[in-house]
Formats: structure tokens, sequence, C-alpha cells
């Protein structure tokens, strides 16, 4: 017997992706959709003897193929006609669940409708008869609370039946959008009873978090909260892989290791593997469970709603918010979180304010340098400029760059208990394409740095750039070199500039001016060379090659103005 | 004739709203605000003069006789009249002043009475935007601004012309405003919150 396929749509936050975990399981896999910039997760199982493959259509709306993500799942619908299609609704907000249920059916597919979170449903006060839905639409309704696993098998059976005896129930429905709403606005009416409940938890938890002092006071909190644990988390576990490899390293015999092809190809190639296992995952790795467990738990939505104000003064909307914050960690998946954005020019200056965020790398040379030999409320201090710096570069690029700025208009689903088990698998198949995506450049980078230090190179290159270190920005010649390497991997940064200086005590060599200067350009100019190729990937060469220009540009005439504004500000010498 | 009508009632306009204002009425003023040349400006001075609408004296400029005050308000009457209709339809200020500037003056006495009239009830029937609602308070949507898309974005959450809504957050500093519909919780935001027109009615 051949494979059934399966296809799961619905509104963003119903519970899509829970269920698509609760049926595949371990047996997942992430990808692009063909041509497209958005996630494809595909998992397999089997059941009753038969086996089937589910896809994760994106959360969408509507079908009318606005943004890309309706796209995708109108084509998908229409070319690959799946066996079966489960709609996703939420219980507790039946009607818009609908809309979508009707484009559906309306498209031909073969629907099998999964009402989930009747437990939300119920708490707001709404009890719903399924099966006078399912006679009242036409197609099966199978009532599921995802979270617990309730519903799952009767979903599976009452699919693999509906594929079994293909209906003809191609229906048509009012044209317009008002008139449809009337139609399930009537049918909701008939299956649905109401009655009185007092506040839902979500109610009075919004009370708080959505307050207009203390919802802030909570979002710093959380976002500090987690800032810091991602930092303390990952410099633990970067030390301990450090030290594990040193070791392993240690344990190769003598005339191996100190052969010169042996140290090159060492150097070249093995230590950008390390680097990338020991630098950037264990900061990555934490960032992506504490974000998929902020969007399972329905926090998300709320980060949104309360930074939307300050994001549309530079023509984005809150959404926006999310990928900035993510650039802490990595740019480059930042930079893919962009998606989220509906229009093309908001994600162009999302991802483009994203990359000036200090990911972990770049943190590493703030905290190393400025934070070690000037001080914590130094190191604050860069931070809070750099914030500042990408508010008023924002300002001044959205003029440019955004024609028509698209509003915020989104569901707020009730707040649940994240799933721990589907957040680790979640965030396992995201650093499994982040490998896929960065580790290759990482690697090639760390090969070209060692190729041109091989055969001397580094050294005439940056006596070449010297006008601009020396001249404009006032640092040794040598230290160029590290700007050179930063380019291409940024978390290599503070090891050469020790390694050039020959000293880890950077106050012996550099004034606490000169300090904050190399601080400045290392964090403004472009990330890395991943970054430029995951840009390059996800707006095109050209727009990737003039963000970094730019940023290269910039960074050198902020730390020119630096060198000359801070002595006169008295501020250091 | 008609056409020259029309500019000396924008001239008329403009100068009672500086002297509203307190602002002096001087020839570069005028021609920058009209956006023509000063010569073009002092030519219909003396025109309006002619008709007794406007008093030159050399060195002290131009000032407005009664019969030139009472024209110029009819006209601001208009004018306003017309831009707080259009506004109250979601037309933006600017694109709404525009529009009252060009229908001013076609306005006769009996038209003005019926924008008077239908002003008058779209304010009864407390039409607003829904960025303007208060916390608790319910509307119902009459009208929606904007591009298909845009709509359209709007109406696939339910939000569609005769929904009633219910305000669970009001809009603070740009903040979105939280609405209950059709039994579910949407943030929308401040800028399509101001372009969503609804019925007051709670």
């Amino acid at each position: 017997m051949s494979e059934m396929t399966i296809a799961l749509a619905g509104n963003p936050n119903v519970g899509k992706s829970v269920i698509f975990n609760q049926l595949t399981g371990e047996k997942q896999h992430v990808g692009n959709w063909p041509g497209k910039t958005v996630e494809k997760f595909e998992g397999r199982l089997d059941f009753l003897g038969r086996r089937i493959k589910i896809t994760d259509l994106p959360g969408i709306y509507s079908l009318s193929a606005f943004s890309q993500e309706e796209e995708i799942a109108r084509d998908f619908i229409k070319k690959q006609k799946p066996d079966v299609v489960i709609d996703v609704a939420d219980a507790a907000s039946l009607e818009q669940s609908l809309f979508l249920t009707l484009q559906l059916i309306e498209l031909g597919a073969n629907v099998v409708i999964a009402l989930n979170m009747v437990d939300v449903a119920r708490e707001k006060g709404r009890e719903i008869d399924a099966k006078k839905l399912s006679k009242l639409i036409g197609v099966p309704v199978v009532p599921t609370i995802a979270t617990h696993g309730k519903g799952m098998q009767q979903l599976m059976i009452e699919s693999i039946n509906a594929a079994s005896c293909k209906r003809k129930t191609k229906k048509t429905f009012p044209k317009s959008v008002s008139k449809r709403y009337e139609y399930i606005h009537a049918i909701v009416k008939k299956c649905q009873r109401e009655r009185a409940v007092g506040r839902t938890l979500t109610e009075r938890l919004d009370d708080a978090l959505l307050h207009g002092y203390s919802g802030y006071a909570f979002l710093a909190a959380i976002l500090l909260l987690m800032f810091f644990l991602i930092f303390g988390l990952g410099g633990i576990t970067s030390d301990y892989t450090t030290q594990l490899v040193e070791h392993f390293r240690q344990n190769i015999p003598q005339e191996i290791s100190s052969h010169a092809l042996f140290i090159f190809f060492w150097k070249a190639v093995v230590e950008g593997i390390i680097a990338g296992i020991t630098i950037a995952i264990p900061y990555i790795v934490p960032f992506y469970i504490f974000l998929a467990i902020l969007e399972a738990s329905g926090y998300l939505p709320r980060i949104a709603f309360l930074t939307d104000g300050l994001m549309h003064k530079i023509s984005l909307h809150g959404k926006a918010f999310i990928p900035m914050f993510l650039g802490y960690g990595c740019s480059v998946p930042a930079c893919i979180g962009c998606r989220i954005m509906e229009s093309e020019d908001q994600r162009f200056l999302t991802a483009f304010l994203a990359t000036m965020v200090p990911c972990a790398a770049r943190s590493v040379i703030i905290l190393g340098v400025v934070g070690a030999f000037l001080g914590f409320e130094w190191a604050m201090g860069i931070y809070a400029f750099n914030l500042l710096i990408i508010f008023m570069l924002g300002l001044l690029v959205s003029k440019f760059v955004i024609t028509k700025p698209v509003g915020l208009i989104m569901n707020m689903p009730s707040y649940k208990m994240p799933d721990i088990g589907a957040i680790i698998r979640h965030a396992f198949l995201q650093i499994k394409h982040y490998v896929a995506v960065a580790f290759p450049i990482i690697i090639l980078s760390t090969f070209v740095i060692n190729t041109l230090d091989f055969f001397g190179l580094l050294g005439y290159l940056s006596g070449f750039l010297s006008p601009v270190t020396v001249g404009l920005l006032g640092l040794p010649s040598i230290v160029g070199i590290t700007l050179i390497v930063g380019f291409l991997r940024k978390e290599l940064a503070l090891v050469l500039l020790a390694a050039v200086l020959g000293t880890e005590n950077f106050g012996e060599v550099l004034s606490p001016l000169q300090m904050v200067v190399f601080t400045l350009v290392s964090i403004f100019y472009i990330p890395c060379a991943a970054t430029i190729a995951t840009l390059a990937k996800e707006f095109g060469w050209k727009k990737a090659l003039i963000v970094t220009v730019f940023q290269i540009f910039f960074a050198i005439a902020l730390g020119a103005v630096a060198l000359r504004v801070l002595p006169l500000l008295g501020l250091l010498y | 004739m008609a056409l020259e009508n029309k500019e000396m009632e924008e001239y008329l306009e403009v100068m009672y709203r500086r002297k509203q204002k307190g602002e002096k009425i001087t020839t570069t003023g005028m021609a920058k605000e009209l956006s023509v040349s000063p010569a073009s400006v002092s030519e219909m001075f003396k025109k309006l003069e002619k008709k007794g609408f406007v008093k030159l004296t050399p060195y002290k400029g131009v000032v407005l006789t009664k019969k030139g005050e009472g024209a110029g308000k009819v006209v601001l009457r208009k004018h306003r009249l017309i831009e707080d209709f259009l506004m109250m339809f979601g037309l933006r200020k600017r694109n709404a002043h525009r529009n009252a500037c060009a229908l001013e003056h076609a306005l006769s006495k009996e038209s003005e009475r019926a924008f008077e009239k239908a002003t008058e009830l779209a304010k009864e029937k407390n039409t607003m935007p829904l960025a303007e609602l208060k916390a608790g308070q319910k509307g119902r949507i009459v009208y929606i601004q904007g591009g298909i898309s845009v709509c359209r974005r709007i109406m696939e959450l339910g939000l569609t012309k005769g929904t009633v809504v219910k305000v669970v957050r009001a809009s603070r500093y740009g903040c979105p405003i939280e609405l209950l519909v059709r039994g579910s919780e949407i943030a929308v935001g401040s800028g399509i919150a101001q372009k969503i027109y609804v019925e007051v009615s709670e």
C-alpha cells in the first residue's frame, strides 16, 4: 500500500505544532519550502499498519495568498493534493478557525477538523457539540487536547477513514468575507453553548503582564533572566567542551601532532568545527529552547503586543522585536527569524537592524575587553549605546526602505503549559538546520584565515589597512589583523587580539580609549561571513552587499568619531 | 468669472484664517501659503479692494473689511465642514484638507446644510475610530479605511462590517488595542485601530 499523505493546516497559535509533535514524535525533518524562505516541517508515523507522511503547513488565517505562507499552503493543497488535510481549529476562537476551514473545503481538500483546546474553551465557558458541528459543516470533527495527547488516536482513525472514502463534498460558500462570517456565525450559534464564567487565568495574568507599567517590568525581567541564563549556561558548556577538545588533542601522539601538515590541517579545518561546537552551539541551543518556551507558553505574542508602540516609530511592528532579540544569540537565526514579518520591506529592515545587535561572539569582545578592563558599567554603557544607535539608524533607514508599513494584527492565544519534550525536539531540529547553514561557512572562513596566516599575508594586509586602523581609529597597526579576521569570524577577534599583542592583559598595551574604539568598531561592522551568506540567501546578494559595505563604513566612522569626541567630553583619554 | 471667484474665495479664506490666528496679512506670506508669485498676490489684492473685501493702506499692509471677513468666514466654515465629514469617514487630515479646498467653492447653501446634517447624524451615532474607545466599551464596525490587502487582513480575522467588538484593553501610548471579536482576543496595532470606524453602542 502506498504512503498516505496528510497536511496540517490551521491558524497560528492553535497548537498545530503540538499535534504535529504528538503524531510524528522523533521522526521529523526540517527544510525549506522550494524557493521560499519559510521552514518546512515533515514527519512520518506508522498507524494501524499504514505508513503516513505528515507535512506541517505554515500557520495562516486564510488562503487568499497575500503572504508567502498563505501561498505555500494554497499551492501545497492544490498541487500536491494530500489525501487528508487536518484542519486544526481553536475551540476557543471557533469562528476565526472555521473561516479557514471553509476555504479549505472550497479548495477541494479532504478536510478533517481537529477541534483543539476544548479545555481552554471550557474554561471560557464554551461547550461545543462536535457531532452537530460535523453535521452542519459536512466534514468529520474530532475534539482534541493536543498538549495532553487527547484525541490523537481518534484523529488518525478519522483521517484514515476519510482517506479511504473520498467524499465529493466540494461546496461553495458565500463569496464576501462579511457574508461568510455571517454564515459561520449561524453555524457556531447552533452547536456552541455558552455559560457565564468568572475571569479566566489568562485574563488575570494579562492584567499584570500587559499592564502599562508592570507589563514592561515583567518583560524586562524575563528577558534579562533569559540573557543571564543563556550566557551563564553557555559559558559553562563552552568552557567544558573547550577543555574536552584540548584533552583530546593532547592525547594525539607527539610525532603526528608536531608535523607541519597536521598543524595546518588542525588549524585550518578542525579548529573551525571546534569553534562552531564550543562557541556557537553552547549559546544557540539555550537560546532556541528559551525562545520555544516563550512561543509555546503563549508569551511571544505578548512581547509583540508590548513592543509594538516602540517598533512603530521605526515603521516596524511588535513582531520585529523577536528576531532582534534573537540577535543577542547569533545573527544567523536572527536573519532567518525575520521571516515572521509580513512585508518584504519590513523583513529586510528588521534583518538589517538585527545584524547590528551584538551576538554572543561580540558580547565576548564587549565583556572581555571593555567589561574586564574598564568595568561592568562601561560594558553596559556599550550595550545601551548600541541600542540607541540601532534605534536611530532604524528611524533614518526606515524613511528610505519602508514604502508601506504594515500594522500589527494578531490573535492573542491563551497561556499554556509548554510541553518540554516537544520543545527540545523542535530546538534540536532547528539546531540541525543551523549547523547545516552556518558550519560550512565557519569552517571555510577558518581555512581562509589560516591559509593567509600560513603564507604570512595577514601582516601584509594589516600594513595595507594601517591608514584606517592607525590614522582614523588610532589603534596599533597590528590590530588590523583582528579586524580582518573578525570579518570572517567574530569570535576569533579576541583570541587573536591577545595573540598579536602578545598579552591577554590588554590594559598594558591599549589605552581605555583604544579599547572602547576597538570594541565599538568590532560590534558594529558586519558580524561574520556566515551572516553575510545568510543575508544573501534571504534577500539576495545585492542587498547583502549593501548591508555589508554600509556597516563596515559606518563602524569605522563611528570609531573615528568616538576617538575624537570621547576625550573632548572628558570621559576617556 | 467662476474661476476668478474660486480664487477670490481661497484668498478670503486664507486671510480670514490668518486674522483669526492673529497673524499679519503680508504679500509674501500669502504668496507662500497659496504657492503663487508675490506679483499675482498684489494683483489679487487690488481686485479684492475694488470689490470692497479688503482695505489696502500703504506701508501698513492689508486689512479685511467687514464684508471680506464675512465672506472669508463662510468659506472657512464650508472648508471645516467638508474636512470634518471626510475625516470622520477615514480620510487623513492632509487628504481631507486638499479635497476640502477644492470642494468648498462648489458647495451651495442647500448642500452645505446636507453636509451639516450628515455630519450631525454620524456624530449622533457616535462614530469614531476604534483606537479612541475605552476599555469595556463596545462598538459596531461601520467602516474600514485602507487598501484591499489591509482591509482583507482585518476582515479575515473576523472584524467585518456590522460586527460588534468589545475593547478588552484600550490603546495607550501607541500600543495596540486588545479586542474581543467573535469570542476571541485579537490585538490590533494602533495604526490599524485608527482606520477602523465603529458606532459606539455602550
